[in-house]
């Protein structure tokens, strides 16, 4: 089975200021603490894991007041040496896209901006499938995003409607296996959503809802390898039927604020204008 | 005539991107429906590649204004945004009888104009008319031409002015296959009842029923049967010209029709001349009532029309002999005269006229059902290519057509 042609370059940024500072998602509640040390641990465990896996790793730099800067999938969308910055929807995180952009300017990405009206959250609610890119909307990115993400990108996109506070992320219900498979969430979607996924994903992993409470979407695929923060057991015999490798990799201080692998990286090597043809 | 429903509130919205592919297209129209909302498919524009967006345009209407900004609102979440519409721009008229230069020239569909915000609704659709909004009352009326009064304040341009597109009359066989297709092949007794039906349908809503007539009427002796519709109270108002007048008289009078017996099918001696006699005699009464009511005219359409006190518009041509006393010899006056009784008109049957039909057709809104009924298909095909889509097409002899509907409406009473 053709291996997903990105997924081994990402962008992270140390969770030095981590910490829950304010609510946006049901996960969060200020009266949890982080704990400063083993979130560290647990992030450097994610790093090591991913480069032993075979991607690099670039860094950005943390700043205080910016605690979730760490979720660097959401700073943006990189496509071929072009980044769209994320249109954040809650006000508490607008103030991490001048230090995503200042990243990427520094290291010569082209910047394509989105129109200031559509708000739009990067590489957590848009993930490139075959042909495509699906896009989650309604809880933190609007649909009407979408027709300017399709025209910035030069790339198909089919539009997932999101129905879970829970898992306000196309990212927390979605993950690309390879070119033909791909981990779902399909009680996260209405059922227009559904039947957009089932007509693009051949061999979809379906996890019931608990197992999609579970974050384990939230993974990241480097090659052969699945890096999981939690792995339900059918999931795993899943995977390895398909012969995938799964690394447990424990974020739990970083569920906390409703966070998993995928949400502290972002790919900077995804190129759809050579995985997506027209027609 | 049906009560008018109230008129829906109404947004355009917008809808862009990969709609088709996502299924969000098909989600909004859901969406609409399962509101308790409609909505129209103004354009659409496809995307050639997968990676073109595809836009549609929607009309969404709900009967509630409430409903409606919910439902747009519940729409936005999904990308479609509303559309903000033109409102329709008011020039004055700087004189009397002339519109504006680039006035709106109507069509006879339901019309709307969007004034001040308000949608307003078109109160008599008629083509070829300029509009004319009254801010005071907030209405919006269609004025033939001589009609404008300087100061008149008249839509121009195309913005802020909708019409809905045309409808067939709806209902059982045969007229769901039935199309302004002139087709001598259709079942004519089937049509006949259907008319018959829809006659009496409209008369029992309180619809009105016009017939226009021709000379062909009288000639082929099919007067009597038009006589007993007017006598039966299913005929509301006549639209004709001098000559049907003229020989429905001489037929009551003498027996002939343009000197032809009608009983025998012979021309009778010196019968050439008879219709003049009987218009000299009615001119001489000073008209048609008068000729009734002395007893100079015993029976037939004109008689029954002033028995039964059934309003009638005799409007004159270039050639007419006389001509009646009641010809409007003025068409421009006889036109309006004709708009002036189509109130309430939702039938309109024109009977072997040709001019007449076209004439009254340019006068009547889309929404009234017309039954054109003639020999010759290239009178159907006429009206239609004048723009009255709404004319549906029976070729047939009309002397047989209004036998069997006379049939027809009478065994509806008696049954």
């Amino acid at each position: 089975m053709a291996e997903l042609t990105w997924g081994r370059r990402y962008l992270m940024c140390p969770p030095r200021y981590f910490e829950i500072a304010y609510e946006i998602n049901p996960w969060m509640h200020r009266d949890v603490t982080v704990d400063p040390d083993r979130a560290l641990a647990q992030w450097e465990g994610l790093r090591r894991t991913l480069e032993e896996a075979g991607a690099d790793v670039e860094l950005l730099d943390p700043v205080p007041g910016a605690p979730d800067l760490v979720f660097t999938a959401n700073a943006g969308f990189v496509n071929a040496g072009r980044f769209v910055p994320s249109n954040f929807a809650h006000p508490e995180r607008q103030v991490e896209t001048p230090h995503d952009l200042a990243w990427f300017i520094q290291h010569d990405y082209r910047i394509d901006r989105l129109p200031a009206n559509v708000h739009y959250e990067g590489a957590g609610d848009s993930l490139p499938f075959g042909k495509v890119l699906l896009a989650g909307y309604r809880t933190r990115s609007d649909a009407a995003s979408h027709v300017h993400l399709s025209a910035l990108l030069h790339v198909a996109v089919r539009s997932i409607e999101l129905l879970d506070d829970r898992l306000y992320h196309l990212d927390l219900t979605f993950c690309p296996l390879d070119e033909r498979r791909a981990i779902i969430a399909p009680t996260a979607w209405d059922a227009y959503g559904r039947r957009v996924v089932a007509s693009v994903v051949a061999e979809p992993l379906v996890l019931s809802a608990d197992e999609a409470l579970s974050f384990c979407a939230n993974s990241i695929v480097v090659g052969k390898t699945v890096i999981m923060p939690c792995c339900p057991p059918p999931v795993g015999r899943q995977l390895e039927r398909w012969g995938f490798d799964v690394a447990i990799c424990a974020v739990d201080e970083f569920l906390k604020a409703g966070g998993g692998c995928r949400c502290l990286t972002l790919p900077l090597d995804i190129d759809l204008t050579t995985s997506v043809s027209p027609g | 005539m049906t009560a008018l429903p109230a008129q829906p509130e109404r947004e355009l919205i917008e809808l862009t991107g990969h709609i088709i592919d996502s299924l969000t297209l098909a989600k909004i129209l859901d969406l609409i429906l399962e509101a308790g909302a409609d909505y129209r498919i103004i354009d659409v524009d496809i995307g050639r590649t997968n990676l073109d967006p595809s836009t549609v345009h929607l009309e969404v209407t709900a009967s509630d204004h409430d409903l409606l900004a919910a439902l747009v609102e519940r729409l936005q979440i999904h990308g479609a945004n509303r559309v903000a519409r033109q409102e329709a721009v008011l020039e004055p008229a700087d004189r009397d009888g002339v519109l504006p230069v680039g006035f709106y020239a109507t069509t006879n569909l339901p019309t709307r104009v969007l004034i001040n915000g308000r949608w307003l609704t078109v109160d008599n659709p008629e083509m070829d008319c300029g509009l004319v909004v009254d801010q005071s009352t907030m209405t919006a009326r269609t004025v033939p031409m001589h009609r404008i009064r300087a100061g008149d304040l008249v839509v121009v341009g195309m913005s802020g002015v909708e019409v809905d597109a045309p409808e067939r009359p709806r209902g059982a066989s045969p007229f769901e296959f039935m199309t302004s297709e002139v087709s001598p092949e259709k079942p004519k007794a089937l049509l006949v009842a259907e008319v018959a039906r829809r006659i009496g349908d409209a008369k029992r809503h309180g619809g009105r029923v016009l017939a226009v007539c021709g000379p062909a009427v009288v000639h082929t002796g099919a007067a009597s049967e038009v006589a007993r519709l007017v006598h039966d109270g299913w005929i509301d108002v006549l639209f004709a010209g001098n000559g049907f007048a003229a020989h429905d008289i001489e037929a009551n009078v003498l027996g002939t029709s343009l000197g032809v017996s009608v009983g025998e099918g012979r021309p009778v001696e010196h019968g050439h001349a008879n219709h003049l006699r009987v218009i000299n005699e009615i001119r001489r009464r000073g008209s048609i009532a008068a000729a009734v009511d002395d007893g100079f005219i015993t029976g037939g359409v004109m008689f029954e029309c002033v028995k039964r006190g059934v309003p009638f518009v005799l409007a004159g041509s270039i050639r007419d002999d006389g001509p009646l006393p009641e010809v409007q010899t003025d068409v421009v006056a006889a036109v309006d005269a004709m708009r002036s009784h189509l109130h309430r008109v939702t039938i309109a049957l024109m009977l072997a006229s040709t001019l007449h039909s076209i004439a009254t057709g340019n006068i009547l809104p889309a929404g009234v059902e017309t039954y054109c009924v003639d020999i010759n298909p290239a009178v159907v095909t006429k009206l239609g290519d004048r723009g009255s889509h709404q004319a549906l097409g029976v070729v047939t002899d009309v002397g047989l057509f209004l036998r069997d509907l006379v049939s027809c409406l009478r065994d509806r009473a008696h049954g």
